[in-house]
């Protein structure tokens, strides 16, 4: 069942009209409904992208000022607009059209990964009533769709045509696939306690004073937290997980064949997912768009997913890479007997009804 | 009923162009599935024929060709040379250039160790580190500047003594850097030393045992990080080493994680030996009076001098024909030795791994190839 | 290990890189912000002159040539009928030069210096061969210390001294190098250096003088 859709409040009004508007003309329901969707869906990629762009400058000015240096300051105060001249410079690279039999694989695995990346963001709670479609299986459907990047891994490996891709594309997809394990079962562990899977209904629980949040929950909520940033590091492909993306193992990831706007969908695409882990913890672990009543909810949501992806960040910048098999191995051999303990442990809780 | 796997090796070739400031050596890397089989390095890609070209310059006219020896330290080139002909000729520097030369010396070596700290960090995958050592490093190369004028291939230390005093300033500026330095060393080793994805990476990774380094001509940190006490500056000592109280760092296991650390301690030495120096730098002549650049003409002979260099053993073994130019100038380079190791005991393990070992080996191409 | 021992290092490292998101960058703009160069750092090679007069300071004494190991440094100072040299033409090439300082070392004259200069990147190899004229005006403006009166001074305190000596040390203080044949002119020869037709005219007419020279010498 999907729900009405509402917006911010200053622009509900004007969505309102909007929909009276349509279905005043007379136009059939269907018809009706497919255009504000179909509205909302591009307003929402439009925040998102712009997010996204916003997101690789923080990204380069944080690796530059832990790094003692400047970053990117030319284009605009502090370099504001470099992304934007990235992407022109992409755009206008000379796409490379490799020697291969499977040209469909090859040319629709980046967009899997963009399309895959956004699709999220239909249940993510922006703030107070701020949801695209507040379903009764939200977190699920998040978990579903970003598998599917797991699909454009392979493919993006396997169309490549070249066996270090391939090898670089397998690795990826092994690692995403241990890694959703340990993530989900973090998950899980506060469902528990939320007792439903919509989103807005895990906001709603954390609602109140900041020591209803699940991460203070002691002792499986920091836990449940560590265990789900570590393998949401994991999923984003990011160091200290970054095998794939990493330049000194020469048997290079999947994404070497493709050049120009097919590899800046695979670039934005990262940042997209990183932005959608953070947003996935913010909600779970920090209270969502709770918060003092004096700071609109959106700008809270906006501002503790940014400071969970600046974790995200400084982990990039501060450690070391781990090798695959020590990648794996920590995974299945630690992460995932911790997060199942964890989550034996809450059920205890939860049976006693020691929480509060 | 078992079926046996067909498994087919294959090459990688990890070409010359690198991400890391290794230089250009070829890697050809037989591998089977995963593992290394076979390493081939392919090296000459930097050849520059030096020593043949030091057969036409006269000796100080070498010791600029020389500073591209081994150009991240360049001052051990040059010194190394300078001793060569001094015990050809048989000059005693004054002590003022001693000091000179120990003081730049022990600089130059503190530097090429804080520049493997950031190569091998950013090797294994931590990037910031490497910002972090340059950042001391400038420190140290301003130093270089301020008394020489050069940043990396210095031409400093002459056959007699060294060519230009040092400025007035140099004294308490090299004292605050190695203070600067000595305390941001605990800053870099709290970020990778007990970090548990570096100590993954490196303990245990790529032993190599000291028999095979000894029989191979392996020196420098890379032999006493496998337990052999072996230093040049205490077993055939060289300029005013033993002046200076100062220890050998030796640590018994021979893998990447106290290759890595054995280059820190040495830092810490270093600077030890820095204080020393700084503090009894006596006043004086900075060159033997009667060497002249022009007309320098060494008896004629031979001579080999070897130094402790942060790569190992640096030698140069010089022939003199009574001319002002040198007959045969043959230079010896402790990386040589240290890349022909390597497929001896690199092979089977990961392609990640040897990126740790090859860079915990701190191989420098110019050395290899002159 | 043990967990929590790691958990701990973790966060240590966190903590060192995150203190450094308070500190200032170390960097600066290039090039709307520069360092300034230490005054012994050692940039392109410049022609000195008098303060004074303005003209060059070199006598063509020809030991900077010598001394340059990569040959950078081609002098035409052909010989008049008192065997004197008189300087015609100076080039220094800076594609070849190794910026070692030899040459300003050699000189006795303060006659060629290393200004502090660094930026003179061109866009082809002939464009770094620069001539007499080229150097000394780049030259006009770095900062020198003239030793040619530091040594004339001393040279007057020492015959003020001694007066029989006086001969004596007077040719002592000119600098004596025979002119022998050395293998880096050769070398300069040898390279055959690409340049345009006019120099490279040049460089061939400078070698054949320094070939008839080095005859000279050897006889």
């Amino acid at each position: 069942m999907i729900g009405k859709p509402v917006l911010l409040a200053e622009l509900h009004g004007l969505f309102q009209w909007l929909h009276e508007k349509l279905q005043a003309t007379g136009l059939s329901q269907t018809w009706v409904d497919i255009i504000t969707y179909a509205t909302l869906g591009v307003i929402i990629f439009g925040v998102l992208s712009l997010i996204a762009l916003y997101l690789i400058w923080w990204e380069r000015k944080i690796s530059a000022h832990v790094q003692q240096r400047f970053g990117p300051m030319r284009h605009g105060w502090h370099g504001w607009y470099q992304t934007v001249m990235d992407a022109l410079k992409l755009l206008q690279k000379e796409d490379i059209r490799i020697v291969t039999r499977d040209k469909v694989v090859f040319f629709w695995a980046p967009v899997i990964c963009f399309v895959a990346a956004f699709l999220a963001y239909v249940v993510m709670p922006f703030g107070d009533r701020l949801i695209v479609a507040d379903l009764n299986i939200g977190i699920l459907y998040i978990m579903a769709v970003t598998t599917f990047t797991i699909i454009s891994l392979l493919m993006a490996g396997w169309g490549s045509n070249n066996k270090y891709a391939l090898l670089g594309g397998m690795r990826s997809a092994a690692q995403v696939v241990s890694y959703e394990v340990p993530m989900v079962a973090s998950i899980l562990t506060i469902i528990i306690f939320v007792g439903s899977l919509s989103m807005m209904d895990i906001v709603k629980a954390q609602s109140g004073l900041i020591f209803n949040w699940y991460v203070f929950r002691i002792p499986f909520g920091p836990i449940a937290f560590l265990t789900y940033i570590v393998a949401a590091t994991a999923e984003c492909n990011r160091t200290p997980f970054d095998i794939p993306e990493a330049e000194q193992e020469l048997v290079s990831g999947y994404n070497v064949e493709y050049s120009g706007m097919k590899f800046a969908m695979f670039f934005l695409a990262e940042f997209v997912n990183m932005f959608t882990v953070s947003a996935i913890a913010v909600t779970l672990f920090f209270g969502g768009w709770n918060g003092w009543d004096f700071i609109p909810s959106w700008i809270w949501f906006l501002g503790k997913t940014l400071i969970i992806v600046l974790l995200l960040m400084l982990f990039r910048w501060t450690y070391p890479r781990l090798r695959v098999d020590q990648l794996m191995e920590f995974a299945w051999k630690f992460l995932v007997p911790v997060t199942f303990a964890n989550l034996i442990v809450a059920g205890i809780f939860k049976y006693f009804g020691w929480y509060w | 009923m078992m079926a046996e796997l067909r498994t087919e090796e294959f090459i990688v070739n990890m070409g010359p162009h690198h991400p890391a400031t290794h230089g250009v050596c070829r890697l050809m890397l037989t591998m089977n599935g995963e593992k290394i089989v076979k390493i081939e390095p392919v090296i000459g890609y930097l050849h520059r024929a030096i020593e043949k070209i030091c057969e036409n310059r006269t000796y100080a006219q070498c010791i600029p060709i020389l500073d591209r020896f081994e150009y991240v330290t360049s001052m051990s080139c040059n010194y190394v040379f300078s001793l060569a002909a001094e015990r050809l000729a048989e000059i005693e520097v004054p002590e003022r250039a001693e000091y000179l030369r120990v003081i730049m010396l022990e600089l130059n070596r503190i530097a090429s160790h804080l520049l493997f700290y950031g190569v091998t960090a950013m090797d294994i995958g931590a990037y910031t580190p490497f910002l972090y050592g340059l950042r001391e490093r400038e420190l140290i190369i301003d130093l270089f500047e301020m008394t020489c004028g050069q940043r990396l291939t210095y031409n400093y230390i002459r056959v007699g003594g060294v060519s230009k005093d040092i400025p007035k300033q140099f004294v308490p500026q090299c004292r605050k850097a190695i203070k600067i330095i000595g305390e941001k060393l605990t800053d870099y080793t709290g970020l990778l030393n007990e970090n548990p994805i570096w100590l993954e990476r490196t303990k245990g990774i790529a032993v190599l045992p000291a028999d095979l380094a000894i029989a191979y001509g392996v020196s420098g940190p890379v032999l006493r990080a496998s337990g052999v006490q072996y230093d040049i500056r205490r077993n055939d000592p060289y300029c005013i080493y033993d002046r200076f109280d100062f220890e050998i760092p030796v640590r018994p296991n021979g893998d990447c994680f106290d290759r890595y650390m054995l280059r820190i301690d040495e830092i810490r030495q270093s600077i030890r030996i820095l204080s020393q120096a700084l503090d009894g730098l006596p006043e004086g002549e900075i060159r033997h009076k009667k060497v002249k650049d022009a007309t320098f003409k060494p008896p004629a002979g031979e001579a080999y001098a070897r130094i402790e260099n942060s790569r190992g053993e640096m030698g140069i073994y010089l022939v003199s024909d009574g001319s002002k130019k040198p007959l045969r100038v043959k230079t010896r380079g402790g990386s040589y030795n240290q890349l022909q190791v390597l497929p001896q005991y690199g092979t089977d393990m990961l392609i990640a791994d040897l990126v740790a070992n090859f860079a915990t080996l701190d191989v420098i191409m110019p050395e290899v190839d002159r | 290990m043990n967990p929590l021992k790691g958990i701990r290092e973790l966060v240590r490292g966190l903590q060192i890189t995150g203190k450094h998101l308070g500190r200032h960058a170390i960097t600066i703009q290039y090039p709307e912000q520069r360092w300034t160069m230490p005054e012994r750092s050692r940039g392109i090679v410049v022609l000195l002159s008098d303060k004074e007069t303005g003209e060059l300071n070199c006598t063509a004494c020809m030991l900077c040539e010598k001394a340059c190991p990569t040959a950078a440094i081609r002098i035409d100072a052909p010989r008049d009928e008192k065997k004197k040299r008189h300087l015609k033409q100076f080039i220094v090439d800076h594609g070849l030069c190794c910026f070692c300082g030899l040459c300003e070392e050699a000189c006795n004259f303060s006659a060629i210096k290393m200004a502090t200069k660094y930026e003179f990147s061109s866009e082809s190899k002939e464009d770094l061969v620069w001539d007499i004229k080229k150097l000394q005006e780049l030259g006009r403006d770095v900062p020198y210390v003239d030793t040619r009166k530091k040594k004339k001074e001393a040279a007057k305190a020492a015959a003020a001294k001694a007066a029989p000596p006086k001969p004596e040390k007077a040719e002592q203080e000119k600098p004596n190098f025979p002119p022998k044949p050395e293998s880096p002119s050769q070398a300069a020869e040898d390279n055959g250096r690409t340049t345009g037709a006019e120099k490279e005219q040049q460089s061939l007419q400078l070698g054949d003088e320094r070939r008839q020279d080095d005859k000279e010498g050897q006889s």
